[in-house]
């Protein structure tokens, strides 16, 4: 077997990461590949798609809880397809520092010995922006090594991504952390595709995969459930497949070039976002 | 850019433990990892009824930064009542539980009905240093523990002057100020040192006036107690040594405080015919010590390159070569203590760099040429450069490591005597 492929993904709160996450882990899972996916957020619904539910104790709740001698049967269970599912979990709101509670149940993750050989595909399921260094740890220390940034073309999407590009720049230098693209989440903007393709390309990667805006991604999470296991005949499920493979085939991997404000508001401008006329109207 | 600091002059702000410890029946609770107090709990003379290795603290390790800390606050707050027999429990919170973000008002206000006061100092040491740490312990007692008084009864008045521990004077020098304004007929207050403690603590809101004797430490705090309290305050700058400051110094407060021009000089008068009659007995000495320094340096916190410079020029006729100030004194108020060292009698003024870099300072020193053998006071890390420029050296800031200071002062004017003592006691062991 090759080496285990780790990937965080990171992306402005809200844009879909986990349900990204959860459907192209179907694909991968459908294509024979071995997944573990780490949610790397407090709130802890990095895994309910595949588990049919918030089915599962963090890391971080085990830990407090049971004290040091945890098992990894505990925090990891198997999911759709065979899916491993972790969920780190963090303090109560407003309390602690979700940051280094990251960073403990990454490192808990690797002394249980869950990175086993058999993987071929590690996610990191990042919260929002990389707003401390807790947020930083899948990308350093050599773990996660490829990075997509879930965007769409929603101005607010595209700032938090050229901010993530930065901290990714940073990482690349010491510990060999790579972008591997943008995955555009589509909220239906005008010129979305050229836009995000304009911004890719500036930010010195690739628009990997345009996942177009379905409802039935709305319905397979009520269902709880991923795209590809509640309707596997549809186009939406289709369309995550060929995320999947955009991923397995997926070799460009660059240092981002992120973008000062100026260039990122010009590349806005240049796409209409900002000089589309108002139309308002009661 | 970062920089090393070579041979440090303070502690970080969590320090402030010994200015809890100064008072007396007081006791510190720390919110910090285990490592914290066990470095900051170095200083000679803090045996006693508490020391630092009965201090109470979380010793707060990863799952508290994770979860955060409060719960384990809390219970340790709890049981330092339960199982500790203090007049007043001080909770200081070290770097961690202040990144974290610990709501340690919160935890600490939970215990408001409690019989005996809890209060909390956020001293953090990326904050600053033990003297803003000091500052942070008083402000908690003001806003947290003392309410403005209906009375105020005349000729009462407050003394803040040295930061416990760090200046290790402080024991001598509180008791001699405390002296000097008794005889002038005030009622003076003070709440470090032997039996005062927390019932001088209570007596604070009464008094007519707040004296504070120090540059710039305290400021702060006297501003706050004016706010709050309203005590107003008197800040005399210079702690005075040797007759010359001392006499200014009474004369002053004498002026603020409204004792009669009469008495005041006749305290004067008293005090300084026994100064004199001293220096009168030892002028000889003075005058054949030929080896004797002609020009010095202090490096020191503010206040006692301060205090030492206006002595040594005022009192001793000495020459000051460049004087370093060591304390990390807050940009805002350099330029005014620096305005200080230009206020010296014949003329004179010093000038005075603001550095914590004991490299530069030493470096400084080696440059500069005291016409004669260097009389240098500082800290012990001066003995190396007082060895390579053959100076006479005295040991009289933070770290002291070369001589034990109990109750001994040189406040006023018989610590300006004892001062004297001392500097000539390092001339004398040279051949003359």
């Amino acid at each position: 077997m090759g080496q285990i492929r780790q990937i965080a993904i990171y992306g402005k709160g809200g844009i879909g990461k986990s349900t990204t996450t959860q459907n192209l882990t179907a694909g991968l899972v459908e294509l024979g590949k071995k997944v573990m996916v780490v949610g790397c957020d407090p709130k802890a619904d990095s895994t309910r798609l595949l588990l049919g539910g918030l089915a599962q104790k963090t890391v971080l709740d085990t830990l407090r809880e049971e004290g040091d001698g945890v098992v990894l049967s505990r925090i990891l269970k198997e999911g759709y397809g065979g899916t491993r599912c972790v969920e780190s979990g963090g303090p109560e709101p407003g309390v602690g520092c979700a940051g280094r509670g990251i960073i403990t149940s990454i490192g808990l993750l690797e002394n249980l010995g869950a990175y086993t050989e058999d993987l071929d595909y590690v996610f990191y399921d990042v919260l929002g922006d990389v707003v401390c260094g807790g947020f930083a740890m899948p990308i350093r220390e050599g773990k996660a090594k490829e990075i997509y940034i879930v965007a769409s073309g929603e101005m607010m999407a595209l700032y938090a991504a050229n901010n993530i590009a930065k901290g990714i720049k940073r990482y690349a230098k010491t510990g060999g952390v790579r972008i591997g693209g943008i995955i555009c989440n589509s909220r239906n903007v005008d010129r979305e595709l050229d836009l995000l393709r304009a911004f890719s390309k500036e930010l010195g990667t690739k628009l990997l995969y345009f996942v177009p805006r379905d409802n039935i991604v709305q319905h397979a999470e009520i269902n709880r459930k991923t795209v590809i296991e509640y309707r596997p005949d549809s186009n939406q499920a289709n369309e995550y497949r060929s995320l999947a493979q955009a991923i397995i085939d997926n070799q460009d991997f660059t240092i981002p070039t992120p973008m000062e404000q100026e260039r990122l508001e010009e590349i806005l401008l240049e796409f209409g976002l900002m000089n589309i006329k108002d139309d308002y109207k009661i | 850019m970062a920089k090393i600091l070579d041979k440090q002059r303070y502690k970080c702000a969590m320090s402030a433990m010994q200015t809890v410890q100064a008072i007396e029946r007081a006791i510190p609770v720390l919110h910090s990892g285990p490592g914290c107090a066990q470095k900051l709990s170095g200083s000679t003379g803090s045996s006693g009824y508490f020391s630092p290795n009965i201090y109470p603290c979380t010793s707060i390790n990863e799952r508290d930064v994770v979860f955060g800390g409060v719960k384990k606050l809390e219970s340790t707050i709890r049981h330092s009542l339960e199982v500790i027999d203090a007049d007043l429990y001080v909770v200081l919170t070290g770097c961690i539980p202040e990144i974290v973000g610990d709501n340690t008002e919160e935890v600490v206000s939970g215990f408001k009905e409690e019989e005996k006061p809890v209060i909390y100092a956020l001293t953090a040491g990326f904050k600053g240093n033990n003297y803003k740490g000091h500052e942070q312990v008083i402000d908690a007692l003001t806003e947290q523990y003392l309410e403005p008084s209906k009375i105020r009864i005349k000729g009462l008045v407050n003394i803040w002057a040295d930061v416990p521990y760090q200046d290790e004077f402080w024991h001598g020098n509180y008791k001699e100020l405390e002296r000097l304004v008794k005889k002038l007929g005030l009622t003076p207050n003070i709440i470090f040192g032997y039996n005062r403690g927390i019932e001088n603590i209570k007596k604070i809101p009464a008094a007519e006036f707040n004296l504070l004797i120090s540059p710039w430490v305290g400021l702060t705090n006297m501003k706050k107690m004016e706010q709050k309290l309203g005590i107003p305050y008197l800040h005399y700058p210079t702690l005075p040594i040797g007759a010359f400051e001392t006499s200014k110094f009474l004369r002053e407060i004498g002026t603020y405080a409204g004792v009669p021009e009469e008495k005041v000089e006749a305290v004067i008068s008293e005090e300084e015919s026994s100064y004199y009659y001293y220096i009168e007995r030892y002028a000889d000495l003075f005058l054949e010590t030929r080896v004797m320094s002609k020009q010095f340096t202090v490096v020191a916190d503010a206040q006692y390159a301060l205090g030492i410079t206006k002595f040594l020029v005022n009192d001793l006729g000495l020459f000051p070569a460049k004087q370093f100030v060591v304390d990390d004194t807050p940009r805002e108020y350099q330029e005014k203590v620096r305005s200080y060292f230009k206020d010296l009698n014949y003329i004179i003024e010093a000038e005075v760099s603001f550095d914590t870099d004991g490299f530069n300072i030493h470096n400084e020193i080696k440059a500069h040429d005291y016409h004669g053998y260097p009389l240098i006071l500082g800290g012990h890390w001066e003995k190396e450069v007082a060895k390579q420029t053959n100076a006479h050296f005295l040991n009289v800031s933070w770290p002291v490591n070369e001589r034990l200071i109990m109750n001994s002062y040189y406040a006023g004017y018989e610590g300006g005597l004892k001062l004297i003592e001392d500097i000539y006691s390092v001339a004398k062991t040279r051949f003359n």
